[in-house]
């Protein structure tokens, strides 16, 4: 019955991903310099999780989330995870996320990673494993949200006839949780503007929660408070910004001096506590590729518990053993420079030509501080629909959990997957699509 | 919507302005079409001079190709569509993702029409977006100010692009009470000064075409 229910579904991807274009679901990306807007590729088959998986899931991803907001807060203030030697400083500081500027800052309600966008794969020996942390400005909810929205419309049938937990819901809770650490005023979200990979995403989100969608030049500091400046020249004080600009052009008096773009000095008053800026910067030093290898470290040492969910099998060739370990089984690992994102400075071992070897091990003996060695998980393919019927490809899943007054995990998530059969790469940029991530009621 | 910024009050204002160009350009546009189907005819010259944009067609195949379609032509139909495009999409938390999707499906019917054999079928239906659009503005946006503004900015292009083709004084008569219906019940700063001018215009028994446009084009400089 499910099978043929959602076969319904399925005969109707094309008029999923019509409506997705009526709407100008899109994703920006530049290519030779110049930008161009791209449909993202909707799969209708989704991913499904069973209500039990998707609970031992939420059991651990806000374990997680909550061992990596305890950290973010040691890290700029006490250091203890230093002192007793559980990190090294070396992680810490030599982190391209590290920002000194936030040193003895704690944010409105000790909330440092409001939205958590944490990737996943399930094995194929049915283990779920993280593959990073996103802590700085994840995007992708809005992808699942609004295709769950046209998929309903487009197949009433499936969803009267299968429980599945409603994802619409999301820009509900990104609000509840905004207004959580709101210290007084208006909430905004700022995008560095339409020319960003995720302007969509920035305008749906500020649409569904009824906020303003604002840049920069609409925001200015005056007498210690933020200010969301009109056309009038009427000032409205704004209590917590969703900001989708990362933390270098945050704030040209703070961080970078030659960005023209930034709010002057919204990083004092948000030092001050007069304003809450979600995610709260310097958050970079928690999703380092690096710092990913101390997680279940982390959960040890501030929960006393054991983690949940693991880490992908993963190698620090800082460490000596570590070092000796890669070297010998190279042609087995995925190595990831810990500078890179979107899946960029992502090698694969076996992938290589002697000479390509050989200059990178040079590279990694250089500087074994920046990269990482990762055990290539066989992760489950996913069917897909093609013209000739499904055929399977690889897909991971972000994960989005909103902490608040608690952490609360999405019921969805973005899968995202490769289109191209010999690759592991899933990113958006790089030609993947997405699916729906149901999570059953029962 | 509470405050708003100079900057969506400006993509608003526009957005009135580039929709409306669109559809009255594609609607002369179409009536040229069809008359220069015959062989021989090259109206394409009267048709630039009466909207005032350079002739730098070199043919009437020229001009039936680049006008509607010309992506390099700043004159042409899709630049003006996708300037309606480039506000409307900085705008969608402001008018909402349903009407948004209206400039959306135009944008994609002009690329359709582009690769027609029959591009006038694929123009109704970008003529349609746009009722639509303008339809939905009223039907779906809560704020009033928001829909009065672009409101403002369709009436004002409307007289603009009237003015230039020299319409009927009965028809210029409408628009102008139309706009002044309209402007003060939104946010704008305008110049009084400019629509009492107007409206002695167009009281005179033959219109000053070119002082009408004069005049509407300064209709926000205060």
């Amino acid at each position: 019955m499910t099978e043929t229910l959602n076969m319904d579904l399925y005969a109707r991807t094309d008029t999923v991903n019509e409506l997705l274009a009526r709407y100008g679901v899109k994703f920006g990306i530049y290519k030779n310099g110049t930008f161009r807007e791209q449909l993202f590729p909707f799969d209708s088959v989704p991913r499904v999780i069973a209500k039990e998986e998707f609970a031992y899931l939420e059991r651990g991803l806000k374990q997680r989330v909550t061992a990596l907001n305890l950290f973010l807060k040691d890290i700029y203030n006490e250091k203890k995870i230093l002192k007793d030697k559980v990190v090294p400083e070396e992680f810490i500081y030599a982190s391209s996320g590290y920002l000194a500027q936030c040193e003895g800052v704690v944010p409105p309600k000790g909330v440092y990673s409001h939205i958590s966008g944490i990737d996943l794969v399930l094995g194929k020996d049915g283990v779920w494993y993280i593959l990073e942390d996103n802590l700085r400005v994840p995007s992708g909810a809005s992808y699942p949200m609004i295709a769950r929205e046209l998929c309903r419309r487009s197949s009433p049938r499936t969803f009267q006839s299968i429980s599945i937990a409603d994802n619409r819901n999301y820009a509900d809770l990104l609000k509840k949780t905004l207004d959580y650490v709101n210290t007084g005023g208006l909430t905004v979200v700022m995008t560095p503007g339409r020319y960003n990979a995720a302007y969509f995403e920035h305008s749906y989100l500020a649409e569904r929660m009824h906020e303003p969608l604002v840049t920069y030049n609409d925001l200015v500091v005056e007498n210690d408070h933020l200010y969301f400046v009109g056309y009038d020249g009427k000032k409205e004080q704004v209590g917590a910004v969703y900001r989708r600009i990362s933390d270098e052009y945050l704030d040209p008096m703070n961080f970078n001096r030659e960005s023209v773009i930034g709010v002057p000095h919204i990083f004092d008053i948000y030092r001050k506590g007069n304003v809450a800026l979600v995610n709260a910067p310097g958050n970079g030093v928690a999703d380092d590729k690096g710092i990913y290898y101390f997680v279940p470290k982390m959960i040890k040492y501030y929960l006393g518990e054991e983690p949940i969910l693991h880490n992908a099998p993963t190698y620090l060739p800082y460490y000596d053993a570590d070092m000796e370990y890669v070297l010998d089984k190279f042609d087995n690992l995925v190595l990831k420079d810990v500078a890179e994102a979107g899946g960029y400075g992502v090698v694969f071992g076996s992938k290589m030509s002697a000479k390509e070897k050989e200059d990178f091990i040079a590279l990694l003996k250089k500087e074994p501080r920046r990269f990482i060695a990762q055990e290539v998980i066989d992760f489950c393919d996913l069917p897909i629909l093609e013209k000739e019927g499904t055929v399977d490809r690889k897909a991971d899943l972000r994960a989005f959990v909103l902490s608040g007054e608690k952490p609360v995990v999405w019921k969805s998530g973005l899968t995202r997957f490769s289109r191209n059969p010999d690759s592991f790469i899933v990113n958006s940029s790089q030609g993947g699509g997405f699916k729906d991530t149901w999570v059953l009621n029962q | 919507m509470g405050v708003k910024s100079v900057e969506n009050m400006d993509r608003l204002y526009w957005l009135g302005r580039y929709s409306e160009r669109v559809y009255t350009t594609l609607k002369l546009y179409g009536v040229r079409f069809d008359s220069m189907l015959e062989e021989g005819i090259e109206g394409y010259d009267e048709f630039c001079h009466s909207l005032e944009i350079p002739n730098i067609y070199t043919s009437a195949e020229d001009f039936r190709q680049k006008y509607p379609f010309g992506q390099e032509d700043p004159n042409s139909i899709y630049s003006n569509l996708k300037r309606a495009y480039d506000n409307a999409i900085e705008l969608r938390e402001e008018i909402g993702s349903e009407t948004l999707a209206y400039i959306q499906l135009a944008v994609y019917g002009l690329n359709k029409a582009a690769k027609s054999e029959s591009p006038m079928i694929e123009f109704q239906n970008i003529l349609d977006d746009i009722l639509a659009f303008w339809g939905i503005v009223d039907d779906q946006i809560e704020d009033e100010d928001t829909r009065n503004i672009i409101k403002v900015g369709k009436r004002v292009e409307r007289i603009d692009l009237y003015a230039r083709s020299g319409i009927d004084r009965d028809s210029m008569i409408r628009e102008v009470h139309r706009l002044c219906g309209r402007i003060d019940r939104c946010s704008l700063h305008y110049n009084k000064g400019v629509l009492e001018h107007l409206k002695e215009l167009i009281a005179s028994e033959k219109l000053d075409y070119p002082a009408i446009v004069r005049e509407i084009e300064r209709i926000l400089e205060v």
